[in-house]
């Protein structure tokens, strides 16, 4: 306890920024999303492929953000909303052969806040390791449930017939991005933001202060929890097949929080740049060294959390240059 | 604060990945030699496996090339096939077969192992209507979904236990009670499925039917739940990891049947190797066998034992039936192109669909899904240590050994 | 009823197992507040040498366990002075994605080296049984078992009468008044990892014997130990054991009843009843 409230002054000290970030950072990523939008006209598949994983892994990073940045609540499972998200979709498809995108992502946030709701009012009473494994296994446990019902398509999993128009599984990623973008812009600056972070830095002070956790932390996982299962939505349909290893891989579970850390937790724009940084180191190590792509990923999560554990935005932001760093590096240390 | 600098990452960030695809150089497509792509687990569950797709699909190169190559209209081009790790993850083949197609602009994709990862590659190259033959997904959902550039060489999966079955069933001393056991996974589900309603068919009584997961790592629940149930016939649908699991497990908790069959492991040498004596007297379902008498057309080796040879020469083990199968898989594009005379993708895919010829490998022929439902299936046994075909009587070159003797007389 | 008694030795036969994992997990966790995401890594590093070890020197896989925990146990060490130590008391996300990414990286490495094809030990004596009664019971699983119960007596032996133990408990209870009487707590806490990870190895070469190997075989570990440690009990050697010994039971009557396929999803039934129930645990000592 005595540790991470020194660790918190600690952060102050370095320079950690507001709520909201820099003002430069939020402006960058509109226009980038905004030149996000021309990516189809180039028609080259593999490239729309990529950017709209670039797009999906920022809107998962995004989620992460609201319920793991903000409220500080790590969760370490909040791709089984995602996988909810893809299995809405592959269900619509396979019994009622609804192909239409909007109706999959309405949906899978339907289902993802009622789950969140369920589980989350038990679930976020326990802190720290134990609700960040609790989610963890609540995300296998699905996983495995999932597999074991047959009408859900068991070990075989779903096909799920695409829409001619490829390019509008694109345009549908990149709207449920900049819907999640400009939802946590605007919950970082209303009272909604606030009683987040105060959870985050005192719990029981924010208690005291008349902000009651129980349905500020609901609220949060709820809405984190909609971002991910809109965004697999989509993806099921761009994908074509789901099953459960597909729809709960440990990848979408884990990169979401990597790029959040890179970008910059508990700010606006750092989950989109964290995606964007991350996706590109991660196609190049694809591109030239498949076979050993995952060691060089690995190499470099070990490095961006020793070194970079506020994301690179505040690498800027770090007073007294090299010294600083150095020092910033030991604060943690025995 | 520096927004210029935040401008200045996002802006290189995006240029860099961008620029990404031009750092790749694609395969060298030049005017005289075919390109495949074929997107191959060398790592992950299915490595093993996928290595032996891999030889299949080299053989079958090698023979060509140093044998003229392929004649298209008037002229003659050498055969080039591209290789990527998909690293057992259907996503990964997905994304590879698209790069393959989109990026490098190969030619034709030959089909990756294992059902899933040809499902999610079937996905795509019906997207980019490009046509992909492949010989080791053999799970009917691929083929049930309407798509029309997809073909598999092999039998569906359901069809690998049948003659099992069908074998004991003409044995003195018939079985009466059938144990079935599967991972869960398209191919071994329908592996599953088929031979219970085969044993169903044929008067026997199914006494235990569950699923593990693929990926498990320890059967000893499943192994003492089967020996409750005292069956005759041990049936087991899954892949390699699993057989030698179950198997090893058979004789920790001594378990008896008549027989035990698994629809993939006995097979391949690394079953043999890693059991040991434990492995005799297993059954295995297979789609070739080097005893297959069938006399195939011109352009390629038309004689089952001449390619177990051959191939054996070249790297060092009897083919298996999934070597066969990868090989069978090129022969199918070899003469659709012929036959189309051209390479123009919609040709080939329609000359694929009219395909209609006998190979060392059996009849390739497609039905209006997709699949070869028309070549049968073979039944293998472990005798000694070495694989003999024992069923049906056309092709077998030795006799069953039924029933299985007990663990404790051996 | 002869596959209630059959399920139940099962249980205990892979209890054994899983007790001594937990109990490399809970030093680190109990003592050193951190999350160890590489401990299934570890386990695996340690299934790996006993391979290596027998195919190449054909050393039986139980002369093995000593020299897969010295070597782990360095490697442990190492791991922790020179890496972990930067982040040691940092917030949980930091040592979760530290440990997250260590994983990744070892079994990586472990991937190039010997490809993800699966790999196994078939000893002379692997498949060789004796009956109790009713039940089969595998003669390497049993003796995996005894292996266990030692390994567990001696880690009890080492922590109450050895000097480095007592520091080590120590260190847990209070580390200022550790540092006061003397304790270099940079060292202990090296020391703390690396019987984490020797206790790893030593597990995997247990674990070797058994299952099968491949470079992902240590993920599942990871959330049964955790289950065990919670069930058992943090920071006691007695509540891995039971612990372990009762979460083998449960998984293995769970399976049979409820479906193989669902064993994680019984870890997280567990793990959500203990919690609310009874978070100290079945051996834990009730804390403020």
């Amino acid at each position: 306890m005595a540790a991470e409230a020194a660790s918190g002054a600690t952060l102050r000290r370095v320079g950690f920024g507001g709520i909201t970030g820099s003002r430069g950072a939020f402006f960058a990523c509109c226009g980038l999303l905004v030149v996000l939008l021309a990516v189809p006209s180039l028609h080259n598949g593999y490239i729309e492929n990529l950017f709209r994983g670039v797009l999906m892994f920022a809107t998962l990073s995004l989620g992460w953000n609201v319920i793991g940045g903000y409220t500080g609540y790590v969760s370490f499972g909040n791709v089984v909303f995602f996988g909810l998200g893809t299995y809405t979709t592959a269900m619509l498809w396979d019994k009622l052969h609804q192909q239409n995108i909007a109706i999959a992502i309405v949906t899978a946030m339907a289902v993802a806040a009622i789950f969140a709701l369920v589980l989350g009012v038990p679930i976020l009473r326990l802190r720290g390791h134990y609700f960040g494994i609790a989610t963890l296994g609540i995300a296998l446990a699905t996983q495995e449930i999932i597999a074991n019902i047959d009408w859900l398509g068991g070990g075989s999993g779903v096909t799920i017939r695409q829409i001619d128009n490829f390019s509008l599984y694109y345009y549908a990623m990149w709207a449920v991005c900049t819907a999640s973008f400009l939802a946590t812009f605007l919950i970082a600056r209303s009272k909604l933001g606030y009683a987040f972070v105060a959870i985050r830095e005192n719990e029981e002070a924010a208690t005291i202060l008349g902000v009651d956790p129980t349905r500020y932390k609901v609220l949060a996982w709820m809405i984190s929890g909609m971002m991910a299962a809109a965004a697999g939505a989509v993806f099921a349909g761009a994908n074509g097949f789901i099953d459960a290893p597909t729809a709960f891989a440990t990848d979408d579970n884990v990169f979401p929080i990597v790029m959040a850390i890179l970008g910059g937790v508990g700010t606006i724009a750092g989950p989109l740049v964290g995606a964007l940084v991350l996706t590109a180191i991660n196609e190049t190590l694809w591109s030239h060294f498949p076979e050993i792509h995952t060691l060089f990923f690995g190499a470099v999560i070990v490095l961006v959390v020793l070194f970079l554990p506020r994301g690179i935005l505040w690498l800027f932001k770090l007073r007294g240059g090299w010294r600083g760093f150095i020092a910033s590096l030991k604060v943690y240390r025995v | 604060m520096k927004n210029s600098r935040i401008a200045a990452i996002c802006a290189a960030a995006l240029v860099a990945v961008l620029a990404l695809p031009a750092t790749v150089t694609p395969a060298a497509a030049d005017d005289s030699t075919i390109v495949f792509g074929a997107a191959l687990a060398a790592t992950g569950r299915d490595s093993r496996e996928g290595a032996l797709t891999r030889d299949g699909y080299e053989f079958w190169k090698d023979y060509v090339n140093s044998h003229g190559g392929i004649k298209v209209g008037g002229k003659t081009y050498k055969v080039a096939i591209e290789y990527a790790d998909d690293e057992t993850n259907p996503q990964t083949a997905a994304r590879l077969v698209e790069k393959f197609i989109s990026q490098d602009k190969v030619n034709f994709i030959l089909g990756p192992y294992g059902s899933p990862n040809s499902a999610s590659a079937a996905a795509v190259v019906e997207r980019y209507k490009v046509p992909m033959v492949e010989g080791n997904g053999s799970a009917e959902k691929i083929f049930n979904q309407g798509f029309k550039y997809t073909f598999a060489v092999l039998s569906p999966a359901r069809r690998y236990l049948e003659f099992v079955i069908d074998m004991a069933l003409h044995q003195k001393d018939k079985p009466k009670t059938v144990a079935i056991v599967s991972a869960n996974d398209a191919f071994s589900i329908e592996v599953a499925a088929g031979a219970n309603d085969y044993a169903l068919a044929h008067g026997l009584k199914v006494v235990y039917n569950s699923k593990y997961p693929a990926d498990t790592t320890d059967v000893s629940g499943i192994v003492s739940a089967i020996k409750a149930t005292n069956p005759d016939l041990i049936l087991n649908g899954g892949h390699l990891q699993d057989a030698i699991l179950l198997q090893r497990g058979f004789k920790e908790q001594n378990v008896n049947a008549k027989v035990f069959a698994y629809s993939v492991g006995p097979d391949t040498p690394d079953f043999r190797k890693t059991l040991g004596k434990d492995a005799d007297y297993v059954f295995g379902g297979t789609q070739w066998s080097p005893t297959a008498k069938y006399k195939g057309a011109p352009g390629f080796i038309t004689d089952s034992k001449v390619y177990a040879a051959e191939f054996a020469k070249k790297y060092g083990h009897i083919p298996d039936y999934h070597n066969a199968e990868s090989s069978a898989t090129c022969l199918a594009f070899q003469y659709a192109i012929e036959k189309a005379g051209s390479l123009d993708p919609q040709k080939v895919r329609d000359a694929l669909a009219s395909l209609d010829v006998v190979t060392f490998y059996g009849l390739l022929k497609f039905d209006d899904r997709g699949i070869n439902i028309y070549k049968p299936m073979a039944v293998n046994q472990i005798q000694n240590g070495e694989l003999k075909t024992v069923w049906p009587t056309g092709v077998q070159n030795a006799q069953p050994i039924y029933p299985t003797p007990d663990w404790s007389k051996r | 009823m002869e596959l209630f008694f059959q399920d139940l030795v099962n249980g205990i036969l892979a209890g054994g197992i899983f007790a001594v994992i937990a109990l490399g997990f809970s030093l680190v966790w109990g003592i050193m507040n951190i999350i160890n995401l590489a401990h299934g890594a570890f386990v695996m590093l340690g299934a790996y040498i006993a391979y290596v070890l027998f195919s190449a020197f054909h050393l039986d896989p139980f002369i093995s366990i000593p020299i897969a925990f010295v070597l782990m146990f360095g490697f442990g060490y190492a791991v922790q002075r020179y890496v972990i130590n930067f982040v040691v008391r940092a917030p949980m996300l930091t040592t979760f994605l530290l440990t997250f990414g260590l994983a990744l990286l070892i079994v990586n490495v472990v991937l190039v080296i010997f490809h993800g094809d699966i790999k196994g030990i078939t000893t002379s004596y692997s498949g060789a049984n004796f009956t109790l009664g009713p039940v089969t019971v595998p003669w390497a699983k049993f003796l995996t078992l005894i292996a266990a119960l030692a390994i567990t007596v001696l880690m009890q032996l080492f922590m109450t009468r050895t000097k480095t133990g007592r520091a080590i408990r120590a260190t847990s209870m209070d580390i200022g008044a550790a540092q006061l009487a003397g304790v270099r707590v940079a060292h202990i806490y090296a020391i703390v990892f690396g019987l984490g990870a020797g206790l790893a190895g030593a597990a995997g070469v247990l674990v070797s014997m058994s299952y099968s190997l491949q470079p992902s075989m240590g993920d599942p570990f990871i959330i049964k130990a955790f289950v065990v440690c919670v069930l058992g009990g943090l920071g006691s050697v007695e509540g891995a054991l039971i612990g372990g010994l009762v979460y083998g039971i449960l998984e293995s009557f769970g399976s049979q009843w409820i479906g193989t396929g669902l064993q994680d999803a019984v870890a997280l039934v567990v793990l959500l009843i203990v919690l609310v129930v009874r978070p100290r645990g079945i051996m834990g000592k009730a804390t403020a």
